[in-house]
């Protein structure tokens, strides 16, 4: 049962963040991630503070030119059933609609899923890992199974968002509220790097909230989707996942960008993939050669090499069925 | 070995002796109520969440109480300090090792061990140290966190291969490889191998499973002066009345234990637990009623498993299919409290297909893990896994079909027990061609692959329980009361099968009274008769009888009364509905009302016990069961498209719990094929890493096939009981993984020897394979 | 004193003071004792407070009753509603939002009471199994899941129902694969699936007959 906290509700983001700036505020958006931390013992929280009550961060709008507007506290659940996502950001729709369980999904917030912290169960056990401010990673010389093929340093998690990689793969960007202000960032720049920083997976500073996902307008004949592979068919976070969105004209690539999950501390964008197919025919011999150039690079830890040929199964199961015209 | 015995029943079975030349009932022929798909007597409480679970018991100043658990592996308490923890808001009192009253003998086995309730030598984490009673369950879980302990911090060993190497930390005095009983063996295996025209050999592993059912562990205890009450989360009240008297040192008398409903056990809950001592001497010495339940970490942790097993089948084999010689290594760990971790494994092996030379070794191992605890059917997926594989691999050397090869094996008699009794029944071959058939086996096997990544294929499997025929002791006992509705009381609990309500059709069959005049009483060790724990498929052989018995002598009783009033032989009478009728004149009848010497006694009353089955027969369910998958061979994801399963379980007593029992088998079956697996962090800390519902994989509504048939078939066996009732809770999860295992086998050509098939063993499979073939073509 | 705050205008500040009593003078049930209720003013911490290890009152409307209540921040709803309101049907299966045997309905859609806590859930609807009785009569959903025979030992059933409810409530005619993956957050381990799957067929048809 979980420890004994301070709680609070402020009525606005500017009250949000003067209660976010006391050591150990916690927010509370959805909470799915929040409660199963706090059990877990990952990070305390002395004050938590709800967001039930900020509207400003509610809505999902589509602007008359097309883009997207997401507040932090729109639910999966309402991102995977809305029409003009399911329309225009299949990659979006799809992926939300494979998040956790019906249940989290209607508790569950895109801020949320954007800041979740990883799933990897030394993390999230009775150890005092690296993440944690710890001396060691005990994955890299243990049950790594489901750890990260890229990416990997003083910690080797992988991200476990869906929405994430496909966003990204849909150049999403994201806003951010702080003391000093908003500020707009491609969500490609949104996560860190353990190389960089072992101890977080975001850029948000102390004191600074996630407050929107704003999606630019589907270009035409865009089509985008994800595809997950776990182990069951509920619940589970990927294994290895597929976010794409591409763009064929006169039966050739004109754009495309590619996503991965769970192989990486962060949403694995393939540039070195996306680069060979631009302006190439989607054929099968393309493809393989993409599924090959996906996993170039792979660094493997000793139990989740399957991670190779199951990256390049997803690349090829997904550009294989992508419309060649 | 004692392959009848109840596996979960320590000592010699009592015997119930039947009255002499007491009349027993004809078989059935044809049935109005048994069989039928009667809707359950208690549907209404547990839809309407009004039936009171033991984790639903409110009393009045009832206490919350919660356990601290050994965060380590392998550890010395050195130091308990609660004085910070006994001063927190709402703490009532705190137990640990030392205190009064807590010097309980827990564990025992090899060699006189015997460990405490609070033992000192933490040898797994999860191993109890103290135990927190408190207001609010949020009070107790601060206090157990403010509890200051000193641990000596030991090195430790969990995984199974790591124990066995000499110099590996020491579980237990005298090593952690238990010096092996005798193997069993039949013929000559080497012999039976020189004369195969085929010998294959596969090592074959199988995950370490955590039951994990829906209702956490736990009870509510309430002393009233001497007397407990105990409200338990359990599949035997009586089991938990011997143990906790035996602990607190109390006489049975003083102990009630109540389960009336409970929320799954699978085996986890067939004898009491720490927490039944636990909160009976917290209520003890706080003078309150005190609740205990284990959080859902603490069930993964200490709640028991199925050992997980490496299983060496080598198996011999004739051109026309004919088996020569099997034989098997298992090792295994029941971790650190348990002597055992191969239990039953080798039962299919043995007896399943007619053998003339077999050889079965176990290898037990102590590693620093918390203990087994019966896990439906225990051992037999394993053997199945292996057995059944093999069989196919060894079809596919023959180019025989896999159910031809089964076929040709089948066996009419128990080839392990002493004298080798034949079967009342075996369904075994029925299950096996009316599966097939049913299944559309025959196209399927031939359907021509697609040129795809996405293969499909289709695999059988086959099964039997060693339990599941019955046995004494029960006693039941059926009341008719004077307006013609009947109570029954027996003591079996109901774990999830439907229990009341079968035993309610069977009154009802019997004596006519309908299913809404009968009201059920059971599992309450201070108002029902005795019975051994729900489990091992053994509730419907062994109390269906004895219910049928109890109701026939109410009827006799009745008949008895009326032939009397009517001046005419009782055997000339018959019930009909709510009359005494004779059978060659209708004018002459009376109704129930009516019969004077009833009305007088104002109640009837039937006991029933059950007798032993005939001596030199062997009663067994057995099963065969279906599954058409697709394997993404890019991804390794395996999906089952359908599923058959074809059981004997003799008289199906409710068709449609009997449906519903069969698929919770094979959605458990998919478990231990494709997403269990208890994973502990080996040669770090040996902490467990699947402690909760998350990590620990069990099957979604997404991972049970939408398309699931059943095939019934009834050998119509009136040989050993008077209900002809076998048991299917076992069977039904005994062939599910390897009929998947044989259908990827089909699908891909792969050979896979390790459960769960995860996507990852898939694609390790494939990958091996192309190496091979790589290597193959290189050697050229 | 069941009256609600709901419709009171917001207080200065920007902060509305929607189902949470926070003044002494309301007369609410017990606050006099929960020094930790401030009032919203500018600059100061905003009207909804509940210190560490104090109470504050929150209301719940529980299966159409409205309940004021006092709570910790950190006690869950599913906490609240059994060892609380005595409504026991909601199940504790694992306290993390991973099994669904806990799930009810809030404001209509299916949640885990486990994950969430009482005072998120303030001022908003909850349905538990309990609700969806017609008195003493099983609800239509409740009486599908009796017919189709869809529980074993009965534990997840409450989840089970409300999941189905939750879903109904959204889609009044799903197809098999809407149904389950409508019940793809309760977990079964007796394996009853199948006649789950019946029973939200089932209830769906009876709903649709007015039953």
């Amino acid at each position: 049962m979980l420890r004994t906290f301070a709680y609070v509700r402020p009525g606005s983001v500017s009250e949000a963040l003067k209660q976010l700036e006391e050591r150990g505020s916690r927010i509370h958006a959805g909470g799915t991630d929040l409660l199963g931390c706090l059990r877990d013992g990952v990070f305390e929280a002395t004050k938590v503070v709800s967001l039930a009550k900020i509207d400003e961060l509610r809505g999902l709008t589509v602007a008359p030119d097309g883009e997207l507007r997401i507040g932090a506290l729109t639910s999966i659940a309402e991102l995977a059933a809305h029409p003009a996502v399911a329309e225009k950001f299949a990659a979006l729709a799809q992926a939300a609609s494979v998040v956790a369980s019906p249940q989290l999904r209607n508790q569950g917030t895109i801020g949320g899923n954007l800041c979740q912290r990883p799933r990897c169960w030394y993390f999230r056990g009775d150890y005092p890992c690296t993440r944690k401010g710890g001396e060691m990673c005990y994955a890299v010389g243990g049950e790594n199974q489901y750890h990260c093929i890229f990416g990997g340093g003083a910690c080797v998690i992988v991200h476990p968002s869906d929405t994430a990689p496909a966003l990204i793969a849909l150049d999403a960007k994201v806003r951010i509220l702080g003391p000093k202000g908003a500020r707009v960032i491609p969500l490609e720049q949104f996560f860190v790097l353990p190389e960089k920083d072992a101890t977080r997976e975001t850029v948000l500073e102390p004191g600074e909230i996630l407050a929107g996902v704003l999606v630019p307008p589907a270009p035409a004949g865009q089509a985008s989707g994800y595809r997950k592979v776990r182990a069951r068919g509920s619940w589970d976070f990927a294994m290895a996942g597929l976010a794409h969105a591409i763009t064929i004209k006169a039966g050739k690539v004109a754009a495309a960008r590619l996503v991965l999950s769970g192989v990486a501390p962060v949403p694995w964008r393939l540039q070195a993939v996306e680069k060979l197919l631009v302006g190439q025919k989607l054929d099968a011999k393309l493809v393989a050669r993409a599924a090959d150039a996906a996993v170039a690079g792979a660094k493997p830890l000793a139990h989740n090499g399957y991670k190779v040929p199951l990256v390049r199964g997803v690349v090829e199961d997904v550009l294989g069925a992508v419309p060649a015209a | 070995m004692k392959d009848d015995a109840l596996y979960f029943w320590n000592g010699p079975l009592p015997e119930t002796q039947a009255p002499a030349n007491a009349p027993a009932p004809e078989p059935w022929a044809e049935t109005k109520v048994v069989g039928k798909p009667v809707t359950r007597i208690d549907a209404y409480d547990r839809v309407s969440g009004s039936a009171v679970y033991p984790s639903d018991v409110i009393l009045p100043d009832m206490l919350h109480a919660a356990v601290l658990s050994c965060p380590h592996a392998h550890a010395m308490v050195k130091k308990v300090d609660v004085a910070a923890a006994l001063k927190m808001p709402g703490v009532r009192a705190i137990l640990k090792d030392g205190d009064v009253g807590t010097n309980i003998p827990w564990f025992s086995g090899r060699g006189g061990f015997s460990s405490r309730l609070f033992d000192a030598h933490c040898r797994y984490e999860g191993d109890e140290v103290a135990v927190v009673a408190a207001d609010t369950i949020y009070q107790a879980w601060d206090a157990v966190r403010a509890i200051k302990v000193d641990y000596e911090v030991l090195p430790q060993v969990t995984a199974v291969a790591d124990a066995m190497k000499p110099g590996a930390p020491a579980v237990r005095d005298g090593g952690n490889v238990i010096p092996p009983g005798q193997p069993y063996a039949r013929g000559d295996v080497e012999a039976g191998f020189k004369a195969a025209d085929v010998v294959l050999e596969h090592t074959f592993t199988t995950p370490c499973e955590l039951q994990n059912p829906m209702e956490l562990h736990g009870c509510v205890a309430k002393w009233d002066g001497p007397r407990l009450t105990l409200w338990e989360s359990t599949q035997g009240v009586y089991g938990v009345q011997t143990g906790v008297a035996r602990a607190l040192n109390i006489p049975l008398a003083n102990i009630r234990v109540i389960g009336h409903y409970m929320g799954g056990g699978f085996g986890a809950k067939l004898s009491h637990g720490k927490y039944s001592v636990m909160a009976a001497l917290l209520a003890k010495k706080t003078a309150r009623p005190v609740r205990l339940f284990l959080s859902r970490e603490q069930v993964c942790l200490s709640m028991g498993n199925r050992p997980a097993n490496t299983i060496t089948l080598k198996a011999g084999v004739k051109k026309d299919g004919t088996l020569v010689a099997l034989q098997s290594k298992t090792v295994g760990s029941g971790g650190a409290y348990s002597d055992g971790g191969t239990g039953g494994v080798d039962y299919v092996i043995r007896e399943l297909y007619a053998c003339p030379n077999v050889r079965c070794e176990n290898q037990n191992v102590y590693i620093h893990a918390g203990p087994e605890r019966p896990f439906r059917a225990p051992g037999h997926p394993q053997g199945a896994w292996a057995l059944e594989i093999m069989l196919d691999a060894l079809a596919a050397k023959l180019g025989m079909d896999p159910i031809a090869l089964r076929l040709k094996n089948v066996t009419l008699v128990s080839q392990t027990r002493n004298g080798n009794p034949k079967y009342t029944s075996t369904g075994f071959a029925d299950c096996l061609k009316n599966g097939a058939q049913t299944f559309g086996w025959t196209e399927a096997r031939a359907r021509k692959p697609l040129p795809s990544h996405i293969r499909r294929g289709v695999g059988v499997a086959g099964g039997m329980w060693q339990g599941g025929g019955g046995s004494p002791p029960a006693t039941a006992i059926v009341k008719l009361f004077a307006d013609g509705s009947a109570n029954l009381n027996m003591g079996a609990s109901d774990i999830g099968c439907g229990t009341k309500t079968w035993g309610a059709q069977i009154v009802a069959e019997e004596l006519g009274v309908p299913m809404d005049r009968i009201s059920v009483e059971h599992a309450d060790t201070g108002t029902t008769q005795f019975a051994t724990p729900s489990g091992g498929s053994k509730t419907v052989p062994t109390e269906s009888p004895a219910i049928r018995s109890a109701a026939f002598d109410v009827k006799q009783q009745l008949l008895g009364m009326a032939a009397e009033q009517l001046k005419l032989p009782a055997a000339d009478l018959e019930l009909r509905g709510a009359e005494v009728v004779s059978k060659t004149d209708a004018t002459k009848k009376v109704a129930l009302g009516q019969i004077q010497a009833f009305s007088r006694r104002g109640l009837l009353v039937g006991i029933g016990y059950r007798v032993p089955n005939p001596p030199g027969t062997a009663v067994n369910p057995f099963g065969a069961q279906f599954a058409e998958v697709e394997v993404n061979t890019k991804t390794g994801e395996i999906k089952v498209l359908r599923f058959l399963a074809a059981h004997d379980s003799g008289r199906i007593l409710n068709e449609k719990m009997f449906r519903n029992q069969v698929f919770g088998g094979v959605t458990m079956g998919i478990g231990f094929g494709l997403t269990e697996d208890r994973v502990m962090d080996d040669g770090q800390l040996g902490k467990l890493l699947t402690v909760n519902l998350h990590d620990y994989k069990m099957p979604t509504a997404l991972d049970a096939p939408a398309d699931k048939t059943i095939v019934i078939v009834d050998p119509h066996d009136h040989a050993f009981s008077n209900t002809g009732a076998k048991g299917v809770g076992e069977p039904a999860t005994i062939p599910t993984a390897p009929a998947i295992a044989n259908a990827v086998f089909h699908a891909t050509g792969l050979l896979l020897t390790d459960a769960p098939m995860s996507p990852a063993r898939v694609l390790r499979a494939l990958e091996a394979r192309q190496q091979a073939a790589a290597g193959q073509k290189r050697g050229k | 004193m069941d009256h609600e705050d709901r419709d009171k205008p917001a207080a200065a500040g920007g902060v509305s003071r929607r189902g949470f009593i926070t003044s002494v003078g309301s007369g609410a049930i017990g606050v006099a004792a929960a020094g930790a209720l401030v009032k919203g003013e500018p600059g100061q911490a905003p009207a909804e407070t509940v210190k560490a290890g104090d109470v504050g009152t929150i209301t719940l409307t529980v299966n159409g009753r409205r309940h004021k209540l006092l709570v910790e921040a950190r006690w869950s709803l599913l906490h609240v509603l059994r060892d609380h309101l005595g409504l026991t049907g909601t199940k504790v299966g694992c306290e993390r939002g991973e099994c669904g045997a806990c799930t009810v309905l809030i404001d209509g859609k299916a949640r885990y009471a486990c994950m969430t806590l009482a005072v998120e859930a303030d001022g908003h609807e909850i349905t538990t199994v309990e609700g969806l009785m017609n008195g003493e009569e099983l609800g239509t959903t409740q009486q599908a899941f009796a017919d189709e025979d869809a529980f074993q030992c009965g534990y997840c059933t409450p989840g089970q129902v409300m999941a189905a409810e939750g879903l109904l409530r959204a889609n009044a005619a799903p197809n098999l694969d809407q149904i389950r993956q409508g019940m793809a957050g309760n977990i079964c381990r007796c394996g009853t699936y199948a006649h789950i799957f019946k029973a939200v067929a089932k209830a769906a048809d009876l709903k649709r007959q007015g039953r």
